[in-house]
């Protein structure tokens, strides 16, 4: 039989090759009459038909099962994650003090970002809350009634404001402000009804002479308990995020600082080894003079 | 002689002194065959790893690796996930590899063990000494003895022989007989007469001869170490296997490709393209499939171990199930190879006595008044005895010192008339004649109390004429004509069986006409006279079980040919006993004598069975044979030469059968090599035929054979499931990766967990495939046509790949967006999302909800999405591996949970809490659970479609027997034009079981003509589809005359009827 088949000749496999594809005689398409290829289709047509029914009824009726305001699980954030600004790319704020034109990005970045928490802005939309605790707003009867937003204002960041004549967050200066701001988690309650607050620090302890010391604002990196919980996009709609200024007021120049800001709350890891991000972010910082 | 003395520095006459034979051990090494160096294990073991499939998952592995090199060298620390993939992916081809190693060196094995299982021995002169020495261990000059029946221990310059013959079939080709003397008749070695070689067997005489040769250094050792090379034959499963490997391998490349172009296309970079090209082969290729083959095969064959058949090669369990043609010896195998009484004729009857090994049959009357003096005749005329001390043994199988006929009318005896020591003690024994050829009676004279008996047996003829009169009811009468004719009449009837008849007679002497010490030879003038007391007829017995297994391999389609070196008179009669020639088919001669025509006269075309001599055989011009085997469906050889064995076994499998051949004897074993699988006897088989067979029969019965025909379908069918349950899942595997290029949604499963369904969870279940029973008509199918019945066909493969595939496809995809849709990530926003989810730098991406995401947090979330995938498949794949169970029968008939295997296989797996399933949540599992439901249901309304329609053509392969979606009956295809006795396997019955008013279809098709397959379809179609009121199966109906109509449809519309009925 092999060799049979050995002995065709190269001829014949193009001629059966055609006949496969084409048989005049039979009217055969690929082995197949045209009417026999038009029953598979339709066969399967109606078959994807009714998977596709299939599929949309159980992907309808699993859907049921998600509340559009709350998600269902929230496994993967329990801990939520921390984010610098400006968003420098690889998490790396360098410039040079006296060349603007290496920071200028940076800080209209901050005035962007910034730009909501202008104390007008927050005046208008947002209510002034009660300190130090939840700001829980229960449905009562009504499900999903819209939520109030409480207010963070702009000027609360001191010299990171950004604010008057200059608003350069210090870069002109060399000393730079960062902002560290905390993933917005639906149903968050942080700091088990205790302070919670950003703490900052050289991530190697024996460069921290080098870096100086750091301001936070507000006063040491408190996070107020009123910006939590968070109840989603669709009715906490004017929410603001709160974020904690770190400002290096000496920093050594010309040298590479790593730098750690960490979420400091009861009952929160931030020493997930998987994830750099949560409840922490470490970035370099490096302010180069001439 | 001299000079050979002085050459090998030997005697002729007392042999090597031991010193100098293990001085010359040490210098020449041993007298063995050096097993074929042939490639050395590192070589194997690299080609192992160098297959088809084996060299798509290292190119995989490379890819991985360079993509992981790529992304190091960008600073990218994040993920090291392509690294484990490399490892796991080498891991894969390493370990597989090491696993087939692993067989096939155990394979080789287990030849050799065969080698050595008995160390050939040979007799030895040594210092004048003779011994017995393992023959490995002679040396050049050894003086050597030879006799018939043994192998030649090296090549040996005889010195003396005495009628020795030897056969070189094994080295020359020639078949004779060759006789081994002293004088050199030739100059070439190979001709001369002198010299006898290594390794031939010697047949009959003794001989005794100088080693001048050992070892690689004989001329077959020359031979061997030249031949090597030469590769054996694949077995048809192994072509199965490569056929469907190359087009697994075909596919994966195929589709690797064609999406590697789109997502370049798309503007993928060439890295990532690279990289979906490994990820699709990964998916794409069944890694755990060869395991599981390998596994299957090797079940089968312990299984075959423990019913007498040892399998030496894996593959040819699967062989056995293909076979179409068994070319069966006779002696031995079909016939217990004993001699037992068959027939007793006295008082003008004939009396079938019980012949069957255990006795269990039913014994004759025994109330003639002519039996006793019959009994007593067969018992005091008979020289055997039983060896002493087997008391407790059932006669049957008690060990008896004498020639064959003698201990058969011995054991006869015993059974019949009580114990024969005893009667003797009673009759003792005067004087005898022993059996010798000139006379062919043998007659002895015992004391009877006051008289003397004299008794008498021999053939029939010879014994008539020393009698005067016969018993007839215990009287005694004068010979007449009429009794004369009713004698022969009775002669030809038995020796027209195939039996051996002997007469006997008696005769009272008054006392003393005998005295004690008269010579033998005054005897036979004595025995004159005489009264006839009956005839006894002997025969080799068929063993019981051989017309039932002859019956089976008949309905199987397997053709049985007898091919015996023996009588053709016996050839047929037993060939008649067993079923081979079946009842009511006629030989020729059958004809001729019927319609009282010369034999010339007669057309053999008329007669079904057919007794071929071997020198009517001779005779034939060459192709004549096939036409011969073409023309009768009933065949017996008689008196066949090893060379013409060898030319009936090449004559079938050029007419395209696939060809078992039975043999023990040294000359079967061109045969035993030549055929598709030789199964050697393991009791009376020679070590030649061992070694040159596939399989040996351990009990050397035939019926083992059929169970082994038995097994080795069900091992196809059940390879077929298990190959099927394996195919379907790569979809499920592979469609995510191709939504994932084109839609642009986060990765639903990941390559290490594919890896993870295809070698761990679902190793087990397309396993215990393998344990399943067979589906009822398994043995009333044809043998698969290996040309046509592929292991992997269009139908399975397209019912599992677009059907049950897409089907669990879905599942999953279900379960995966709703998972992600819990966690916040609405399906919406999943498409197109995979950019912005992968980037590492992102970690405030936001979901549906505002929340916001860091990049680990969203790749836990992504590895969530493989177990939830993952989960889906497994779920459709419990319900695959229940619908694989069946291909015809509905799980309800089968039984859903008889197999624990499959239920160990479910539950190793699919338990929640394995490995895999990182974090379970009850709801994982229950959103696949309707898909899961679905197939099922679905599957069963497709077998319900095929048990009620069987035999349809479909597809364009109108007879392929158990196709996935199949005809049951591929014997409703192929009519005659073949061998097969025509009616005997028309399985499942073909009319329609439909409640009424849904069928209104005629009864199965009859069986088309071969010639005419691709005629008018038969009518059923269009009738059953005429139910009115089922608007859309009439759509169906508009086409008629349809050949190649797909069965999908044709089940699309029994599915319809199905809901719209309930």
């Amino acid at each position: 039989m092999a060799r049979d088949k050995e002995k065709r000749i190269c001829g014949q496999v193009v001629a059966e090759w055609r006949a496969f594809l084409w048989d005049p005689r039979t009217r055969q398409f690929l082995g197949r009459t045209g009417s026999s290829w038009g029953l598979i289709l339709l066969f399967y047509l109606v078959f994807y038909g009714f998977l596709a029914g299939l599929f949309a009824l159980t992907m309808w009726v699993m859907l049921q099962s998600v509340n559009p305001h709350v998600p269902k699980y929230q496994y993967r954030l329990l801990t939520p994650g921390l984010m610098i600004r400006p968003c420098a790319e690889g998490l790396d704020v360098t410039f040079n003090v006296t060349q603007s034109h290496t920071w200028e990005q940076h800080v209209r970045a901050l005035h962007q970002f910034l730009e909501s928490y202008n104390d007008s802005v927050q005046a208008a939309r947002n209510a002034a809350c009660p300190a130090g605790r939840y700001n829980e707003q229960p449905d009562d009867a009504v499900p999903n009634y819209p939520k109030r937003a409480c207010r963070f204002e702009r000027s609360r960041l001191g010299p990171c404001a950004g604010l008057g004549p200059h608003g350069d967050y210090g870069y002109g200066s060399g000393r730079p402000c960062v902002l560290v701001k905390v993933n917005r988690v639906i149903n968050f309650f942080p700091g088990k009804n205790k302070s919670i607050n950003i703490v900052c620090a050289a991530k190697h302890e024996e460069d921290a002479a080098l870096l100086g010391p750091l301001n936070l604002f507000p006063p040491n990196g408190t996070i107020d308990l009123m910006y939590f919980p968070y109840y989603g996009k669709r009715v906490h709609v004017n929410y603001t995020q709160p974020v904690v200024a770190v400002q290096f007021s000496n920093a050594t120049a010309n040298v590479d600082h790593h730098v750690e800001c960490r979420l400091n709350a009861a009952g929160l890891r931030t020493d997930d080894e998987r994830d750099k991000f949560a409840g922490r972010v470490a970035f370099r910082l490096r302010i180069n003079r001439e | 002689v001299k000079e050979l003395e002085i050459k090998y520095g030997t005697s002729a006459t007392k042999g090597l002194s031991e010193a100098e034979a293990a001085a010359r051990l040490q210098r020449d090494g041993p007298n063995a065959l050096r097993p074929p160096r042939g490639t050395p294990g590192l070589v194997r073991f690299g080609r192992q790893l160098a297959g088809g499939l084996q060299c798509l998952m290292w190119v995989a592995a490379a890819i991985c690796l360079i993509a992981y090199g790529v992304q190091r060298g960008q600073g990218d620390r994040g993920s090291s996930d392509n690294l484990y993939l490399a490892v796991a992916l080498i891991a894969v081809v390493v370990v597989t590899g090491c696993f087939g190693y692993y067989q096939e060196f155990k394979s080789t094995n287990i030849i050799a063990s065969f080698r050595n299982l008995v160390p050939q021995q040979a007799t030895v002169v040594r210092a004048g000494q003779t011994l017995q020495v393992n023959a490995a261990e002679l040396v050049l000059g050894d003086l050597v003895e030879i006799k018939g029946g043994d192998r030649v221990p090296a090549d040996i310059r005889v010195l003396a022989a005495q009628g020795c013959k030897v056969d070189n079939s094994s080295l020359t080709g020639e078949s004779e007989p060759q006789t081994r003397s002293p004088e050199c008749t030739h100059e070439s070695h190979l001709e001369t007469r002198n010299i006898a070689f290594f390794s031939t067997m010697c047949l009959e005489g003794t001989a005794t001869g100088l080693v001048i040769g050992t070892g690689e250094r004989t001329v077959i050792g020359r031979i061997a170490s030249l031949a090597s090379g030469v590769g054996n034959e694949k077995t048809p499963i192994a072509v199965e296997i490569e056929h469907f490997v190359d087009i697994i391998a075909g596919l994966a490349v195929f589709f690797g490709a064609t999406f590697f172009l789109v997502a370049m296309l798309i503007g993928y970079p060439l890295l990532r393209a690279a990289v979906f090209f490994m990820a699709i082969v990964v998916a794409y290729v069944p890694e755990g499939l060869l395991a599981t083959v390998t596994v299957c095969l090797s079940l089968t064959a312990k299984r075959l171990a423990r019913r007498n058949c040892v399998v030496k090669n894996l593959e040819a369990v699967e062989t056995l199930g293909s076979t179409s043609v068994i070319c069966s010896d006779k002696t031995g195998t079909l016939t217990q190879n004993r001699m037992a009484v068959a027939h007793l004729w006295l008082d003008g009857q004939v009396l079938a006595a019980d012949t069957t090994e255990d006795q269990s049959g039913e014994a004759f009357e025994q109330r003639s008044a002519s039996w006793p003096l019959l009994s007593q005749v067969i018992t005091l005329c008979n020289r055997a005895q039983f060896q002493p001390g087997q008391e407790g043994v059932p006669v049957a199988q008690r060990d008896v010192i004498g020639d064959a006929s003698e201990s058969a009318l011995l054991k006869f005896a015993e059974v019949t008339s009580g114990p024969v020591a005893a009667a003797r003690g009673r009759f003792p024994k005067v004087a005898e004649l022993p059996f010798n050829s000139s006379n062919k009676f043998q007659v002895s004279v015992h004391e009877a109390g006051p008289q003397q008996l004299l008794v008498l047996k021999g053939a029939p003829e010879r014994v008539l004429e020393r009698c005067r009169g016969y018993l007839r009811e215990g009287e005694e009468h004068p010979l007449d004509p009429e009794w004369r004719r009713s004698l022969e009449g009775a002669c030809l009837e038995l020796g027209g069986r195939g039996e051996r008849v002997l007469g006997f007679c008696a005769r009272w002497l008054p006392p003393g006409s005998v005295a004690a010490g008269t010579p033998p030879e005054a005897l036979a003038e004595v025995a004159t006279g005489l009264c006839f007391a009956g005839l006894v007829s002997l025969i080799d017995p068929p063993r019981a079980t051989v017309p039932q297994a002859v019956r089976k391999c008949r309905t199987a389609g397997i053709r049985v040919i007898m091919v015996t070196g023996d009588h053709p008179v016996t050839a047929k009669a037993i060939a008649a006993a067993v079923g081979i020639i079946s009842e009511g088919s006629e030989t020729p001669e059958d004809v001729a004598t019927r319609l009282h025509l010369p034999l010339e006269q007669v057309d053999p075309r008329q007669a079904r069975a057919r007794v071929v001599t071997g020198s009517e055989l001779a005779a034939l011009a060459p192709g004549a044979l096939e036409e011969l085997l073409r023309t009768h469906p009933e065949m017996v050889f008689a008196r066949t030469s090893p060379q013409q064995k060898l030319l009936i076994v090449e004559s079938c499998q050029r007419l395209g059968a696939i060809v078992a051949v039975t043999g023990d004897g040294v000359n079967d074993s061109p045969a035993l090599k030549k055929a598709d699988i030789g199964v050697a006897m393991g009791i009376a088989g020679s070590d030649a035929a061992k070694q040159a067979a596939d399989m040996i029969l351990l009990d050397d019965n035939f019926a083992s054979i059929v169970t082994g025909v038995e097994q080795g379908r069900l091992i196809f069918d059940n390879l077929k499931k298990s190959i099927a349950y394996t195919l379907t899942k790569n979809i499920p595997e592979l469609a995510p990766y191709l939504v994932y290029i084109t839609a642009s949604v986060p990765l639903p499963l990941g390559c290490i967990t594919i890896l993870f369904i295809e070698l761990c969870t679902d190793i087990f279940p397309s396993v215990s495939l393998a344990y399943e029973r067979a589906e009822s008509d398994i043995m009333h199918l044809r043998p698969r046509d290996p040309r046509r019945d592929r292991l992997v066909n269009e139908p399975l493969a397209a019912y599992s790949y677009f059907q049950i595939g897409v089907i669990q496809s879905l599942a999953g995809f279900t379960d995966y967006f709703v998972a992600m849709a819990q966690e916040g990530w609405w399906p919406l926003l999943v498409l197109g999302l995979r950019p912005r989810w992968e980037d590492a730098h992102e970690q405030e991406l936001q979901d549906s909800y505002g929340q916001q995401w860091t990049f680990a947090q969203r790749r836990y979330q992504q590895y969530t999405c493989y177990t939830v995938f993952f989960i889906s498949i497994e779920v459709c794949q419990i319900a695959d591996v229940l619908i694989r169970k069946t291909r015809r029968l509905s799980l309800l008939q089968q039984g859903l949970f008889r197999y624990t295997w499959v239920c160990i296989g479910c539950f190793l797996c699919y338990c929640p809490g394995m490995p895999n399933v990182f974090n379970f949540m009850f709801q994982w599992w229950l959103v696949p659970m309707p898909f899961g439901l679905l197939i099922l249901v679905y599957d069963e309304i497709r077998k319900l479609g095929v048990r009620r329609h069987p035999g349809k053509t479909h597809l364009g392969t109108p007879w392929i027997p158990g196709t996935h979606l199949g005809t049951p009956g591929p014997h409703l295809g192929t009519p005659g034009g073949t061998w097969n006795s025509p009616g005997t396997h028309l399985g499942t019955p073909g009319p329609h079981l439909g409640t009424p008013g849904t069928h209104l279809g005629t009864p199965g098709p009859l069986p088309p003509p071969l010639d005419s397959i691709p005629s008018p379809h038969p009518p059923q179609i269009k009738a059953q589809v005429t139910r009115p009121g089922v608007c859309r199966c009439l759509l169906l109906v508009e086409r008629p005359k349809n050949p190649k109509r797909s069965p999908r449809n044709h089940q699309k519309v029994t599915k319809k009827r199905k809901t719209l009925n309930t």
